[in-house]
């Protein structure tokens, strides 16, 4: 038969039974809807997180103190001095080297117009600005002449300003208290990155030396970010870092770091990977869904066939060869996983869509996934759809048409 | 071998079944029949006299178990179902009792479905099924669907797709069973015809005024042919 006339059987035979089609089709639908959602926004988040990382620049690495993650946060590690820093940024060998970014952090008491709270402390220099990207509302950011004057001056995150000064005051100019001492207010900075922002827009920036001296008392750092002139040689840098570092930590050879860095383009791939591992993994699970819509096609199908024997047999009887038969049915299964298969694409790109723009990440189509979801629907359709209808075409005539 | 060009011969055909209790039932007896091309067949019997046995080996939808089935000279006893799927396509056209038309499809697609099966261009099959449909005078309700016609339209369309490939022989069983009196013979009326522009034509029935319209009676008893007369 040809192609056209098979379609159109296909659909009077499906839509004669319509709510059985639908709920036929549920297991497919829900499957590929969650395969293309799940891809979609793994790829969203693969691509706002690379544009947060990127907008610092690919040209930054990190180094902090301790010898694992848990342990830098835990704070309490103190191997990592400005001496660190000042040597890496006055070591003549590191000619790839833009800036070095110390950064100190304390928590300290904060308290102005009668409020008061506990709030994060960075000691910065005035590089910071660059690392950051702050956008300053109003006032300035630390300078160098700050730094060099032991300046009692603080620059604040915006979402503080309310609660000491006011909704929508200027605190430039105004006195505040940080760990007992008094500072003036030189600034107010803003972070719109969704990723820095939260603690960033909360915290406080001192000079970096007044941080060490008056608040932390020691001169251990939180961090040092460091920017290169070329990214190509950036791991090269790393490397000679590493080395300087261990060498001014009298570390033996058997000895592990005392410190972890990271460049950001390692924290992008990192990012990239989980990010796809779990895109896999989530998208395996789905496909367990279309397994088990399969088999419901094919229940579907073996009941059809049942109920079409006599049909079958009297197509028989006027010529319909087993090759016929078969087509006949499987084209049937395949309809179903098919238009399965478009309206779950279809809900899944409309589930993509609505959930990028409630959380903020960018909106991906994959053309592939659409591909592989419509070739998986059509694949399911074909898999669980031929022993039905092997079974249709191998009836017997003269028993197909005595079925009752 | 057969001894003259008959259009169906039967040698010896036998068909049996074991029983569940390990006896053997025979549906047909050692039948040998041979029907002439341009004959007009009436095989007459009780129920469970093996007729419509006898009807599915005809039209090549059983084999028998034992004897020999030629048609237009060939045997076709051992024929494999695709095989005999192309003689009933191109040599045999049927009419049955009920569940003559597929449901949900319109009297035009079931009238050029045999058409498709021998795989003619669309062309031809459209000139092929308005002038089956023409020949039963159901024209008009091509466009119609099988399920909105009465019993006799929906047996007259059953006879424009048994013709419609222009087979050897029309083989009907129990065509008028579910019609009321005076449909049941114009359907026979349209078979006369038929058989009167040279078609053969064979009718299984248990009825005798549905026979007066053949030309030869073939009766059957307990899988055998008790008798078999024709008409002067």
């Amino acid at each position: 038969m040809e192609f056209k006339e098979l379609l159109l059987q296909a659909f009077i035979s499906l839509r004669k039974n319509l709510m059985r089609t639908l709920l036929t089709m549920l297991g497919i639908i829900i499957g590929i809807t969650a395969v293309i959602l799940i891809v979609s926004i793994g790829q969203g988040a693969v691509k706002f997180i690379t544009s947060q990382l990127t907008s610092f620049g690919t040209n930054y690495f990190s180094i902090n103190p301790g010898t694992s993650v848990v342990s830098q946060f835990a704070g309490g590690e103190k191997n990592l001095t400005r001496e660190d820093a000042d040597a890496i940024d006055e070591d003549p060998s590191l000619t790839n080297i833009e800036s070095v970014v110390p950064l100190a952090a304390a928590s300290a008491k904060v308290s102005a117009n009668g409020e008061s709270g506990t709030y994060l402390i960075y000691g910065v220099t005035a590089l910071a600005q660059n690392l950051f990207k702050p956008e300053i509302t109003s006032g300035d950011f630390i300078t160098e002449d700050d730094e060099l004057g032991h300046n009692r001056v603080a620059v604040i995150g915006i979402d503080v300003v309310e609660k000491f000064f006011g909704q929508g005051a200027d605190p430039v100019g105004e006195n505040i208290r940080i760990g007992n001492k008094p500072f003036r207010v030189i600034g107010v900075a803003k972070s719109s990155s969704t990723f820095f922002g939260g603690f960033f827009n909360n915290s406080f920036y001192l000079p970096i030396n007044v941080v060490s001296d008056q608040i932390l008392g020691s001169e251990s750092l939180q961090e040092i970010d460091i920017s290169v002139k070329n990214t190509n040689t950036i791991n090269q840098t790393i490397d000679d870092v590493t080395a300087l570092l261990r060498e001014r930590h009298d570390l033996e050879k058997d000895e592990e770091n005392d410190f972890i860095i990271q460049s950001f383009q390692d924290a992008l791939t990192t990012v990239q990977t989980i990010t796809n591992l779990l895109t896999v993994i989530i998208a395996a699970i789905s496909g367990i869904s279309l397994v088990v819509g399969g088999v419901g096609v094919m229940n579907i199908m073996l009941v059809t066939v049942t109920e079409r024997t006599r049909e079958i047999g009297l197509l028989k009887s006027i010529g319909a060869k087993q090759r016929d038969i078969l087509t006949q049915f499987l084209m049937e299964a395949v309809v179903i996983t098919i238009i399965g298969g478009i309206i779950g694409i279809i809900l899944g790109i409309s589930g993509a869509l609505i959930i990028s723009l409630l959380v903020g990440i960018p909106f991906v189509i994959s053309i592939p996934s659409i591909v592989i979801g419509v070739l998986v629907a059509a694949g399911v359709g074909i898999v669980f759809g031929l022993y039905p209808a092997r079974r249709a075409a191998k009836l017997q005539p003269v028993d197909a048409m005595r079925y009752e | 071998m057969p001894t003259q060009s008959s259009l169906i011969d039967l040698k010896k055909i036998t068909k049996s079944y074991i029983l569940g209790d390990g006896s053997t039932y025979f549906a047909l007896n050692d039948i040998n029949l041979k029907i002439e091309k341009g004959e007009f067949v009436a095989i007459m019997g009780p129920s469970g006299s093996g007729k419509s046995t006898l009807m599915h080996i005809i039209g090549a939808l059983d084999t028998p178990s034992k004897g020999d089935y030629f048609f237009k000279r060939k045997n076709i006893s051992a024929y494999s179902e695709d095989e005999l799927a192309q003689i009933r396509n191109r040599e045999i056209g049927f009419v049955f009792q009920a569940f003559n038309l597929l449901p949900r499809t319109t009297v035009y697609k079931n009238v050029e479905r045999p058409l498709m099966y021998a795989k003619i261009p669309q062309n031809e099959r459209k000139l092929r099924v308005m002038e089956a449909l023409k020949l039963v005078d159901l024209e008009d309700k091509s466009q119609s669907l099988s399920n909105k016609i009465s019993g006799g339209q929906i047996q007259r369309v059953a006879i424009a797709r048994a013709i419609v490939m222009n087979p050897s022989v029309i083989l009907a069983d129990e065509p008028t069973g579910n019609l009321d009196m005076k449909t049941s013979h114009g359907i026979m009326r349209i078979f006369k015809s038929l058989n009167a522009k040279g078609r053969t034509i064979i009718v299984i029935t248990h009825e005798p005024d549905i026979a007066e319209y053949s030309k030869r009676k073939i009766k059957l008893v307990d899988g055998k042919i008790v008798s078999d007369t024709k008409k002067r």
